[in-house]
């Protein structure tokens, strides 16, 4: 076995080499971590959305909220059901919500955005996980108040505390800031959903209902009487294939991660393979002191492969480092179909690293294998002869 | 010519070493072809929206909203229009598809074609639509694609509308490449959405206004907005263009993460094609100082370097802009939905090539220089 030692003095001989095959290697991994970041982010953001034990009815055939609509009297059958949680005051933990989507500025750059404006009575709060105000105070129906994020404040104009926008030419006031983990809601504006329904003319209808059930099989028992009313007229689901349908632009995102990831690693293996080659190539006479001490082609190979493979991670290395100060930064990304805007953070947990490291190490063993190959096949003789 | 050739010679010499930089270089601009055609594809279409003095109405609330017919009768009889239909959205699910893949619109058969001049429809065609209530047309692509023939029958699943749809094929026509719609009558998704007492009755997703002239446009559109400024549901009226971009910012943040990523890989590339240059250089030392010493220039010297190296890159830009065009062809053909149009536009190719040459050149410049300074003596002793 060909000493470790031998590698790394090698690679800092030629540091200038290294360093630049490092750099390469180590974008490559950068832009890959990062996409990857994005998809996990977004996924994340609408998976923590989903409570296990929650479910969520839409108007049968339609695929999400605001292209569901249904009328109150449905709903309010539906939370009379038996098995719904039930709060402290004996009220079912039960949620009607009306849904609607406007174009609205974003703040800074001037373009518009489809922002996601939901109305909803105080249960619904209950139903998302860790809501609470964290500035400013919740609204108070009648008022025409409303709260956000502080991530759509960021993104969108006039949503800060104390601005106003418009519905349908009525204005309502932001009266407080909300934090929910992160979720889907982060994302959205509330409001009493009297008041919404109201200056959008639309009173008694509902874009969908959901609910908390105490367990597994009860949740499945209610979701079968649901969907077997035909006078409901309702499809129901598990909120957490609900959230799972909603996923259409996290399976995009991840695409093009994937696909960017895929094309730059094998950019990256020729880049590697051509450092390698150039490695053996000038290092001829070396090899054949080497074979000829004694060392036995399979330490030359593995010598190579592993400073091949050292290049490499070094560069993923440095390539995952610089996607820490990417960490938590929020963006936006537009839902395909409705054209709204989730907000979410990029999130680089151990997995995501994981892959760019793990990239990083196919970069080099695929990179410097035909090259350690090479270094192995040499004639004794004539690389002690090369000059 | 003999310089040239001189040039390939040096490109031939270690064909593995520069057959790997021109394949690291060709796929990293394989991937930015696609990802920028993609970005690029909405405001492609925009210059050929230009000439034809269209304007869409829609609610300022945006498009997933609706404004209600009166509307239309409105615009109809305002000075300056040549002809107005309604289009309504119905996002309707066909067969076992799990989301809608080609767009639905309910409008106006009578004007449709006074609006779109560009479809071709058989005039036999045409009538026999207008003549049917629950007929609808479709284009010839999505046609073959899906094996529909006129008298074919197209069932359609609300999902943004709580009723379904039976239509009937009574034509197919030819429009523009990036038009894959299905068009059938506004009275008839009407009909059964008042028939429900649904609220969405009455009601268009946009108004699709032909203009008589250019000069009308602007003012047409100052006037519709101020009309129904104050009105339970104001409008935004802006010409076709203008409401195409409106997507393209929509997606504004891909945009920008994107152009980043073609940033770090083109500073990447970069460092690759340098790294590959410079190792050649260092093994034709004693070359270049022989080269020197029979007479030619430094200046000869660096434009024979930088020539190699942006060869050698050229060759990657090439092949890679070549291959991105091939992938996004054979995207487009599986997967539809997120690649509509079998479309680069030039300037995008162009500017893949143009981007190969420059990284040749930028990476070559160190090497180049440094060859070009070679002391003779110096390299005519060197053992390398």
């Amino acid at each position: 076995m060909i000493p470790v030692k031998y590698t790394f003095r090698n690679l800092r001989a030629r540091w200038v080499t290294t360093v630049m095959t490092a750099l390469g290697t180590g974008l490559v991994v950068w832009a890959s971590v990062l996409s990857f970041g994005l998809a996990d982010g977004l996924e994340h953001a609408l998976m923590i959305s989903a409570d296990a034990l929650d479910v969520v009815c839409l108007r049968k055939g339609s695929l999400d909220e605001v292209s569901s609509g249904l009328d109150k009297q449905t709903a309010d059958r539906v939370a009379t059901l038996d098995g719904i949680v039930r709060d402290e005051t004996g009220e079912p933990l039960c949620s009607q919500e009306y849904v609607v989507t406007l174009m609205k500025p974003r703040r800074g750059d001037g373009g518009s955005t489809n922002l996601i404006v939901r109305g909803l009575k105080p249960v619904g709060r209950r139903l998302r996980p860790g809501f609470r105000i964290v500035e400013g105070r919740d609204v108070e129906p009648g008022k025409n108040e409303i709260i956000t994020s502080h991530r759509v404040a960021e993104r969108f104009a006039n949503l800060a505390l104390g601005e106003k926008i418009k519905i349908n030419n009525t204005e309502f006031t932001v009266v407080g800031h909300f934090e929910a983990s992160g979720c889907a809601a982060e994302s959205e504006v509330w409001t009493d959903i009297r008041d919404l329904t109201t200056v959008r003319k639309v009173q008694g209808v509902v874009s969908s209902i959901s609910f908390r059930t105490p367990d597994a099989a009860t949740q499945e028992r209610l979701i079968q009487i649901i969907k077997e009313d035909e006078d409901f007229n309702l499809k129901a689901m598990t909120e957490v294939d609900f959230f799972k349908d909603q996923m259409t632009s996290a399976q995009f995102i991840k695409g093009v991660g994937y696909f960017i990831a895929l094309f730059l690693t094998i950019g990256a293996m020729f880049a590697a393979a051509n450092t390698m080659y150039a490695a053996v190539a000038g290092r001829s006479r070396e090899i054949g002191t080497l074979r000829a001490l004694g060392f036995s082609r399979s330490s030359v190979l593995m010598s190579f492969m592993l400073e091949s493979v050292v290049l490499c991670l070094l560069g993923g290395l440095v390539g995952c480092l610089a996607t820490v100060p990417f960490n938590g930064y929020s963006t936006g990304a537009a839902n395909l179909q409705t054209f709204s805007e989730i907000t979410f953070s990029f999130s680089f947990g151990p997995r995501v690293l994981l892959e760019g490291v793990l990239m990083a190490l196919m970069m080099g063993l695929v990179g410097g294998l035909a090259p350690a190959i090479r270094a192995v096949r040499l004639n004794v003789l004539q690389a002690l002869r090369d000059v | 010519m003999g310089f040239l050739k001189y040039i390939l010679r040096n490109v031939s010499r270690n064909k593995l070493r520069s057959l790997l930089t021109a394949l690291s270089v060709g796929i990293c601009l394989a991937m930015m072809t696609v990802l920028y055609g993609f970005i690029t594809l909405n405001d492609a279409l925009i210059p050929e929206l230009a000439a034809a003095n269209r304007m869409i109405v829609m609610s300022r609330d945006g498009f997933t909203s609706s404004i209600p017919i009166t509307v239309l009768d409105h615009v109809k009889r305002l000075d300056g229009v040549q002809s107005v239909v309604p289009l309504t959205w119905y996002l309707g699910v066909y067969r076992d598809e799990k989301m809608p893949s080609f767009a639905q619109l309910a409008t106006d058969p009578k004007e449709l074609l006074k609006v779109w001049f560009e479809f071709r429809l058989d005039p036999d065609q045409l009538q026999a639509w207008q003549d049917d209530r629950t007929g609808c047309i479709v284009d010839r692509r999505n046609a073959a694609r899906y094996d529909w023939n006129v008298g074919d029958s197209i069932r359609l699943k609300g999902n943004n509308y709580s009723v379904d749809l039976e239509l009937t094929v009574r034509g197919i026509y030819d429009g523009p490449e990036f038009i894959n719609d299905l068009y059938f009558h506004w009275e008839y998704l009407d009909q059964e959405l008042r028939s429900r007492n649904d609220p969405k009755a009455g009601t268009a997703s946009i108004l699709f206004v032909r203009a008589k002239s250019e000069k009308v446009m602007d003012q047409l559109c100052e006037q519709v907005d101020q009309r129904y400024e104050n009105s339970d549901h104001p409008t935004l009226t802006q010409s076709h263009q203008a409401f195409a971009q409106m997507f393209t910012k929509f997606a504004g943040n891909l945009q920008v993460y994107i152009r980043n990523i073609g940033l770090a890989v083109v500073f990447s590339l970069t460092l690759v094609a340098g790294n590959a240059m410079a190792m050649s250089m260092r093994e034709r030392t004693t070359e270049i100082a022989l080269l020197k010493a029979i007479g030619f220039s430094r200046g000869l010297v660096l434009i024979m370097v930088l020539g190699e190296s942006m060869a050698i890159s050229l060759l990657g830009g090439v092949f890679g802009v070549g291959t991105g065009r091939v992938v996004w062809s054979t995207v487009h053909y599986f997967w539809p939905t997120f690649v509509p149009m079998d479309f680069i536009a030039p300037v995008v190719l162009v500017s893949g090539v143009a981007v190969a040459a420059g990284v040749g050149l930028v990476s070559g410049i160190l090497p180049a220089v440094r060859a070009s300074r070679l002391s003779v003596i110096d390299g005519l002793r060197r053992v390398v």
